[in-house]
């Protein structure tokens, strides 16, 4: 049992020294240490690497993206105020950036390729999924997560794994609440039944003819 | 009557229950890690960031001149297709004009070009002299392929110096390659 407090007693520690040296690299980053971004980084890359792949489902758009939200990042560091965590900030940072990410491709692919049927071109956008380069070594439902229609994949990655609200989901992706909710039912419904599928057990049956 | 008992193997189905779902969903590892290295990216972008109020003091100085260009080229095509004086000329006389001064179409081509260097490089520095040789492979033969466009209107516009048509070419094609740089600034701002 004292052995127990012991433990504790030194996680607690380490956490509050973590923190407080994150909070250095961030007030060393806002003078203009790129040094103490680089801390930031090593930090965080992966946690927003992991959100910008399951948002984008592209292991290419996913780097480039992930790159974008250290710049933009670099950028905006001084409007931190501390107010919240630092890595829920961040994660709110990142999630624009890949919103804008998505938005801009779509502007792009609507004038190269002139769509003149708009409705009819968002809807194949949106419904489009995407073929990973390599998914080998990801999670099963990751790799799921990745055949889930844009639309549905987005509020389930938002909501399911990044835990906002369907309110802040709405506004987000500029959609009515009831729709955010749909599309989360709707991904579940998918990933149930795909997990089903794939999930499969070999029985026995006794033919009897 | 005898019954022959065969044990066949099938695969069954595992219906996935929210909870199940809900459980993986809770599992799955809030980290990945990028196959290539994003440091060197980011540095890069950053440091471009840092210098840009250099640049943007370049750049202050050279589009306004792109641009004073920008307006004689277009007042010139203007003048040379819809100029009252040169509607009146038959084309033959129009023809004729050009062709006993051939100079003055060739200097115009040469300062079409100017211009369109100008406005390109200004561009350039406006997005912090971004690596063109980093976009996909597929944008940079489109690039090249508008940049060989240009260059063989102009080799045309030298040997046929009274066509209008192929002076208005060349601007659309100069003005083609400065909104598909826009447009590729912003798909791939970061490299």
């Amino acid at each position: 049992m004292d052995n127990h407090k012991v433990i504790d007693g030194q996680f607690a520690t380490k956490r509050v020294s973590q923190e407080g040296q994150e909070q250095e690299w961030i007030a060393q980053a806002k003078q203009g240490s790129q040094q103490a971004f680089f801390h930031l980084y090593e930090k965080h890359h992966k946690k927003i690497y992991a959100l910008c792949w399951r948002m984008l489902a592209d292991k290419d758009s996913a780097e480039d993206v992930c790159q974008e939200v250290f710049v933009v990042l670099w950028q905006k560091i001084s409007n931190f105020r501390g107010e919240s965590k630092f890595s829920t900030w961040l994660h709110s940072v990142a999630t624009n950036v890949v919103l804008g990410h998505l938005r801009k491709q779509k502007n792009w692919l609507q004038r190269v390729f002139s769509i003149e049927d708009q409705g009819a071109g968002q809807e194949s956008l949106q419904e489009a999924s995407v073929e990973l380069t390599d998914n080998s070594t990801l999670d099963e439902l990751d790799k799921h997560i990745s055949q889930l229609p844009e639309r549905a994949r987005l509020v389930f990655v938002l909501f399911a794994i990044e835990g906002y609200r369907h309110e802040e989901i709405a506004k987000m992706l500029k959609m009515a609440v009831g729709s955010s909710k749909s599309q989360y039912h709707r991904a579940r419904t998918l990933l149930r039944e795909w997990l089903s599928e794939s999930d499969m057990v070999m029985g026995e049956i006794t033919d009897e003819s | 009557m005898s019954h022959n008992k065969e044990k066949l193997s099938v695969v069954l189905p595992l219906k996935v229950s929210e909870e199940v779902l809900s459980g993986r969903v809770a599992n799955l590892s809030s980290e990945m890690k990028p196959e290539r290295d994003l440091w060197s990216g980011i540095e890069h972008a950053i440091n471009q960031k840092i210098q840009q109020p250099v640049n943007n003091q370049t750049k202050s100085n050279v589009v306004p001149v792109a641009w004073a260009a920008s307006f004689i080229a277009a007042v010139l095509i203007s003048w040379l297709t819809f100029s009252p004086q040169m509607q009146q000329k038959s084309q033959q006389e129009l023809s004729a004009s050009i062709t006993e001064k051939p100079e003055a179409t060739e200097q115009l081509v040469t300062f079409m070009q100017q211009n369109f260097q100008q406005q390109k490089k200004a561009m350039l520095v406006s997005f912090g002299q971004p690596n063109l040789t980093q976009l996909p492979q597929a944008m940079q033969q489109e690039l090249a392929q508008l940049a060989a466009a240009r260059k063989s209107i102009r080799q045309a516009l030298l040997k046929d110096n009274n066509n209008v048509d192929l002076l208005n070419l060349l601007d659309f094609t100069q003005q083609q390659e400065l909104k598909l740089l826009t447009q590729l600034y912003r798909q791939y701002q970061v490299i």
